[in-house]
């Protein structure tokens, strides 16, 4: 492939399956908020999913601002509180074959820091903010960006 | 035009054999790359005959190597130039290799479900690096900072790094049959995972050639 036509693509050619986290922690949603807080920081991960039912498209998300935010800062015990009563739902969706653009546009819209990634209602993968600045990076390496 | 460019331009295409040695490793890059895309394909594919074709590609890449190396030793490029010029393509070689050594395990004992997606993103992901390694040494040429390049080549080889951690991990669920079958998934697995190391260590002497033209 010539050097030119990779130059060619705009920014749109970073598709958000090259930049997905594949690797999903799930929580069910009757666990504390204190076995949540131990996932997360036992695997260094900012947000986890959870698991509304047996059904694969019914999840929500739970993100560190939810725990400090909602939980701790508030002065209430993590254990007595259920993942279910702060989680967001539903989780933001984006198609894997979408452009890195749209996925920035739809975090800006939706005011939130991370996409799930949906193929056919199930959840395959997550892109965050920092996929967003590393796609940048990269399409300004290949010659792609148009000021 | 800089000063600095013009020294990089003489040096590195002005001559004859200085051009057709550039256009050479020019042509085994975009050879790796479309050895890269076509395993891209196969995987998704399964397709078998697909994988016969990287194979192929790769015996053409050896022999642009061979090309490339005899033309340094012919006299192409000032003296001090030519082991690092060598080195590279050696590196670049050393891609392909691992590549069909990636095809061969393929062929011997397939790709389990559970892995195929990861994988299939861990392919598509070298074939960025590769196509990446093709602009780095496109803007070496012209004497450009390389930085911005590189910063992208890294970020590429810590996605997959992240990728393979849990290739692995789902890989110790698979049910093996037998030993043998388990080393070569675990070849396999290996060595398509270590395509994107040797891709940044290629990368990485570009920069040294770039650095030493200064």
């Amino acid at each position: 492939m010539a050097v030119h036509d990779l130059q060619q693509r705009r920014v749109g050619g970073m598709k958000v399956q090259e930049f997905m986290t594949s690797k999903i922690e799930v929580v069910d949603s009757n666990s504390s908020v204190y076995e949540a807080a131990e996932k997360m920081v036992d695997k260094r991960i900012r947000s986890v999913a959870v698991r509304f039912s047996s059904s694969e498209g019914d999840f929500g998300v739970l993100t560190t601002r939810d725990i400090v935010f909602k939980v701790l800062a508030k002065g209430i015990n993590p254990k007595k509180v259920k993942v279910s009563e702060i989680a967001s739902k539903p989780v933001v969706c984006i198609d894997r074959e979408s452009d890195m653009d749209d996925a920035a546009t739809q975090m800006l819209k939706s005011n939130i820091a991370r996409l799930f990634v949906c193929d056919q209602g199930k959840i395959v993968g997550l892109v965050s903010l920092l996929d967003v600045m590393a796609a940048e990076l990269i399409s300004h390496a290949r010659g792609d960006h148009v000021s | 035009m800089h000063e600095g460019i013009m020294f990089l331009e003489k040096i590195l295409s002005h001559g004859k054999k200085e051009r057709q040695v550039t256009e050479d490793i020019r042509e085994h890059i975009k050879l790796l790359c479309t050895a890269c895309e076509v395993f891209v394909t196969a995987l998704e594919k399964q397709d078998r005959n697909l994988m016969m074709d990287v194979i192929e590609l790769e015996r053409e890449g050896d022999a642009v190597r061979r090309k490339v190396i005899s033309h340094i030793y012919e006299g192409a490029f000032l003296p001090y130039l030519r082991p690092d010029l060598c080195k590279f393509v050696e590196l670049v070689d050393e891609v392909f290799g691992l590549l069909k050594d990636t095809v061969s395990y393929y062929l011997e004992a397939g790709l389990p479900a559970k892995l195929k997606d990861d994988s299939i993103r861990v392919a598509l992901l070298n074939q960025r690096m590769c196509e990446m390694l093709l602009i780095t040494f496109e803007a070496m040429l012209r004497g450009e900072d390389l930085r911005e390049k590189i910063l992208a080549i890294r970020i590429y080889e810590k996605k997959i790094d992240d990728i393979k951690f849990n290739l692995m991990s789902d890989a110790y669920q698979v049910p093996i049959e037998n030993f043998w079958k388990g080393k070569v998934l675990s070849d396999l697995l290996s060595s398509l995972t270590s395509i994107s190391d040797m891709i940044e260590d290629a990368s990485d002497h570009l920069q040294i050639i770039h650095l030493g033209t200064r």
